[in-house]
């Protein structure tokens, strides 16, 4: 199969990499740039793991081609700490009990933050709606929600 | 013993796994990555029962792709779970065989450079079969007398012939039921279905193995216990112990389907030995549904009670499916009636037992392993029991239940011992007064299309399997505690943590009694090469056996410490003390009654290694002598949509009797998730084959086995949770486990709450809306139980005569 060549920037940083067509992003993200924090939970985009964000957007990246991700931004769980700083979402993670066995919480971290991203004061339905599509088998859910607001509060009291 | 003032315990730390898990750096096993690593993919069957009549991989080698079958591995039988005794484990697994007994019962593997190419490989594959006939249902599989699953299995160095496709029994007798049952003024009599729910734990069971130089291997496993694997690996691929080391990493997600080493693991080390070089297998999702799922138990039961409410006599009768293969349904058939005799106090008891081969997935211990399929029954039975005595629920169930100075048999007829803390009624009366129970209205006095409904259920899960004598279950753990020269202190064991803080709870112990800053604890990597026997971390023994062991450790590094203090302070042991110095972060030893006399442990363990005095480390197996009961109670608010069946969860109030809670906010999150997984499995969660082609109807998607979602749980302010005021005293520190009594309970409860809103009992999981629909219909004919429907020709009774031995 033709290679082809890519850019990506990923967690701020370029790469350009020669990639086959049916080559997918999370296989690039975990085996070429060895970022293993995008797990892979099912192969088909039924439970969220994989997810990283795509231009700020939540994507699949088991359901994604390399090639198609070309030329845009990409950020995985490993890039959202700032100088050292856990971001208010995995510092809120950790206190709020939110994290059990773990395998979900990089997905479901990158789907909370592109939801606060856009909307810093979201409602419980919106954050709800937001994370619909990453599955916990742990939790039951309730500490992560209250992970997730309790981030939103301290992110939208910083930024007041 | 009792409570004191603790410095760690029942406090709230972040976990120390947690910075790793928040920040994508936790290694699992999808995770490990070597040099020169093949990636490894599974071929699966797609017959329910077949024969391998021939089979060529040479497209596949011609590709550079190493390839394994039934020829390619050691001809052995054995169990994959080797939790019990040899003399109760039957064992009908071989790594491959030229027989396939399911839908994606793995036949064959292949391994090459890439995944890509090993796909191309294993699609290359070439396979004439012979199909043989399936058994899709007990049924069947029990009027089958040829072809059976399997022709025989072995019992230790016993040949055991299988008739039937029956895998074993298991019956018990206490005092004379008959005689019992003649003294009862009512009895109540249901058969009861719980479903075959799938583990789901997100990360499919995966694994790394790496050939190493001196024809030992190093394995990288999904599995909750990494002894029993190694053990496993050592024995079938003729290794010696010292080189099989099977390392710990963290699993995303067991929930039971780790307790045995799954086969992936083997074929695992079979590929990387042919391959002469490290292999990692993922499986996809489709194969993991295939490899494990929660006993269905199917059962009758039947309790008898006097007047007064005292139970006079109980008979169960239970039929358990367990697909293509023994992950230890001869444990399984035992801890039924050990979960049912434990709850309730009934000295004429029946049971029988019985385990069915069928062509489906093989089941496997699910959190709670029968417990929940077992409470569910009981539950609803007492609450009927009262309800026809005209007692309130809970009185009826306070005059009954197994508590304190009583000997429960929670893990089978022979693990028995006392109850020694009992927070039961705490639990029920804090419980009633936070849900309201005196308000609660009965069922008649609902009208309209949505209805409310209150219920509850309680139960229990044994801390371990633990007994002043051992039984069938293996139940002890090695630890080592190692002071450092800076007072750091190092932890080793093999005990897993799950998630739920098992090892935080470990380390909490340890800076507990050493008198060290919590952050000074370390929790060190671990595999089988440098740490001693854990059985596995199941049973909800984390805390109560895994602790027990470290905290019985760390004592013992302490009298090495305190030696060497004594030396220093020119104090006898017996006056020294240690406590953390918050200020220093540093643990202290110091003479009570004379404070200023004091040294750092730093101190202390610098000045032994500069003296060669030596270091203050212990290492031990350590094994509990009971499993305490760890008690839960759930009541439940329900809204049922008479229309359509919907049930949506209202309100949750949950009470723990953990004894010492160690980690509160974990031991909540525990509560949480066994609330979530137990109301999926009463409303929704169950997998059902295509009796034609025997494949899964959900063909393996999960888009297609529905789970409860962030917004069918109750909010935060709606889910209460309390623990009772207990100390267990046989625990660590007091404490004991919750785990599996996180679950228990909750299929019984939502049961209770729907009954209450629609006055109908149900005695058949999941309770689906078109279920609740269909009730509705018949009680306006005035049937108030809805009962599974029934094959009058496959009755339980009608199987049960089929079987001459019984």
């Amino acid at each position: 199969m033709n290679e082809r060549q890519i850019v990506l920037e990923v967690n701020g940083k370029e790469y350009k990499l020669t990639v086959k067509p049916n080559e997918l992003l999370i296989n690039v993200l975990r085996e070429r740039l060895g970022l293993m924090g995008t797990k892979y939970g099912c192969g088909v985009g039924e439970c969220g793991a994989c997810t990283v964000l795509m231009d700020g957007n939540p994507v699949l990246s088991c359901q994604m081609l390399a090639l198609s991700a070309s030329g845009s931004k990409i950020t995985t769980i490993e890039g959202i700490a700032q100088n050292g700083r856990l971001h208010p979402l995995q510092e809120a993670f950790l206190d709020e009990g939110a994290v059990q066995c773990g395998f979900c919480t990089p997905g479901m971290i990158l789907s909370a933050k592109a939801l606060l991203d856009k909307k810093p004061n979201p409602t419980d339905m919106e954050i709800k709606e937001a994370i619909r599509g990453n599955i916990c088998r742990c939790t039951g859910y309730i500490n992560i929600l209250r992970a997730i607001k309790t981030a939103s509060l301290k992110l939208s009291e910083r930024s007041r | 013993m009792e409570k004191r003032d603790y410095h760690y315990l029942g406090k709230d730390f972040p976990r120390k796994d947690g910075f790793a898990r928040v920040t994508g750096k936790e290694v699992y096993p999808s995770d490990v990555a070597l040099n020169g690593m093949f990636f490894g993919k599974i071929l699966r069957s797609p017959h329910p029962h077949a024969k391998i009549k021939s089979i060529d991989t040479s497209e596949a080698e011609k590709m550079g792709a190493v390839c394994i079958t039934y020829r390619d591995v050691p001809d052995k039988y054995f169990n994959v779970r080797l939790v019990s005794v040899p003399r109760s484990t039957y064992m009908d697994w071989q790594i491959l065989s030229n027989k396939v007994r399911q839908v994606g019962e793995p036949f064959a593997a292949v391994a090459a450079e890439t995944e890509e190419l090993a796909q191309r490989a294993a699609e290359s594959v070439k396979v004439e079969w012979e199909i043989l006939p399936s058994y899709l249902n007990t049924e069947d599989a029990m009027n089958a007398t040829e072809n059976l699953i399997h022709d025989h299995v072995y019992l230790e160095d016993e040949k055991i012939e299988i008739k039937n496709n029956i895998a074993c029994m298991r019956e018990l007798t206490e005092g004379d039921v008959t005689a019992g049952f003649k003294e009862a003024d009512v009895i109540v009599e249901n058969e009861f279905v719980t479903p075959r729910v799938y583990h789901c734990q997100l990360e499919p069971r995966s694994s790394v193995c790496k050939p190493e130089p001196d024809g030992g291997v190093t394995v990288w496993p999904s599995t909750q216990a990494l002894h029993n694997t190694r053990i496993l690996i050592g024995e079938l691929f003729d290794i010696p112990l010292n080189k099989v080391n099977v390392v710990r990493v963290t699993g995303g997600g067991h929930f039971g389907s780790g307790i045995h080493t799954n086969r992936v693991i083997l074929i695992n080390v079979a590929l990387a030995l042919k391959a002469g070089t490290p292999v990692k297998i993922i499986p996809d999702r489709e194969g993991d549904i295939y490899e494990h799922c929660r006993y269905p138990v199917r059962y009758t039961l039947k309790v008898g009670a006097k007047k007064d409410g005292t139970l006079v006599a109980g008979e169960m009768k239970a039929l358990v499916d367990i697909g293509s293969h023994h992950i230890q349904a001869f444990a399984f058939l035992g801890v039924l009636v050990g979960w049912w005799h434990s709850l309730y106090r009934c000295k004429n008891l029946k049971y029988k037992g019985i385990a069915v081969y069928t062509n489906k997935a093989p089941s496997c211990a699910m959190q709670g392993y029968g417990a929940p399929q077992v409470t569910f029954g009981v539950e609803t039975t007492m609450s009927m029991l009262a309800e026809k005595l005209g007692m309130d629920y809970l009185e009826f169930r306070l005059k009954n239940y197994v508590g304190l100075g009583e000997t429960f048999w929670g893990q089978g007829p022979t693990v028995r011992s006392t109850i020694r803390s009992d927070g039961v009624e705490e639990l029920i009366t804090r419980g009633a007064e936070l849900i309201g129970w005196n308000n609660r209205q009965p069922p008649e006095k609902k009208t309209g299309r949505y209805r409310r409904g209150i219920g509850m259920a309680r139960g229990f899960h044994t801390s371990g399997t633990g007994a002043p004598v051992p039984g069938e279950v293996k139940d002890y753990t090695t630890a080592m505690v190692k002071i450092n020269e800076d007072g750091s202190v190092d932890v080793l064991t093999s005990l897993m943590d799950q998630g739920g803080g098992t090892l935080d709870a470990a380390a909490k112990l340890v800076a507990e009694e050493l008198g060290v800053p919590f952050d000074k604890v370390g929790i060190s990597p671990a595999d089988t090469r440098s740490t001693g026997y854990d059985v596995c971390t199941h049973a909800t023994r984390g805390v109560y056996c895994g602790g027990g062991a470290v905290l019985e450790v760390a004592r013992k590094a302490k009298e090495v410490l305190l030696e060497y203090a004594s030396r220093i302070l020119e104090a006898p042991v017996h006056a020294l003390k240690t406590r953390p110095d918050l200020e220093r972060e540093q643990g202290e030893v110091y003479v009570d009654g004379m404070e200023e006399k004091s040294i750092t442990i730093a101190e202390v363990a610098q000045t032994a290694m500069n003296n060669d005095w030596g270091t203050a480390i212990f290492a031990k197996s350590h094994r509990m002598i009971a499993c305490p009961p760890a008690f839960t109670t759930f009541f439940v608010e329900v809204e049922v949509d008479t229309e359509t069946g919907r049930v949506t969860i209202e309100r949750v109030v949950a009470g723990s009797d953990a004894g010492v809670v160690i980690n509160p906010s974990l031991a909540r999150g525990q509560i949480h998730g066994g609330f979530y997984r137990g109301a999926g499995m009463a409303l929704l969660e169950d997998t059902h084959y295509d009796e034609k082609t025997g494949r899964l109807t959900n063909l393996g998607l999960l888009t297609d086995y529905k789970m409860l979602g962030p917004e069918d749980l109750p909010d935060e302010e709606h889910f209460q949770t309390f623990f009772a005021n207990t100390y267990e005293p046989t625990g660590p520190m007091g404490a004991k486990g919750i785990g599996e009594a996180a679950l228990n309970p909750v299929p019984a409860a939502v049961a209770s709450a729907i009954q209450n809103a629609t006055g109908i009992w149900f005695t058949k999981l999941p309770i689906l809306p078109e279920d609740i629909v269909k009730a509705l219909r018949q009680k306006k004919e005035g049937i108030a139980t809805f009962e599974p429907e029934k094959d009058k020709n496959h009755t339980i009774e009608r199987e049960f005569l089929k079987i001459r031995s019984f």
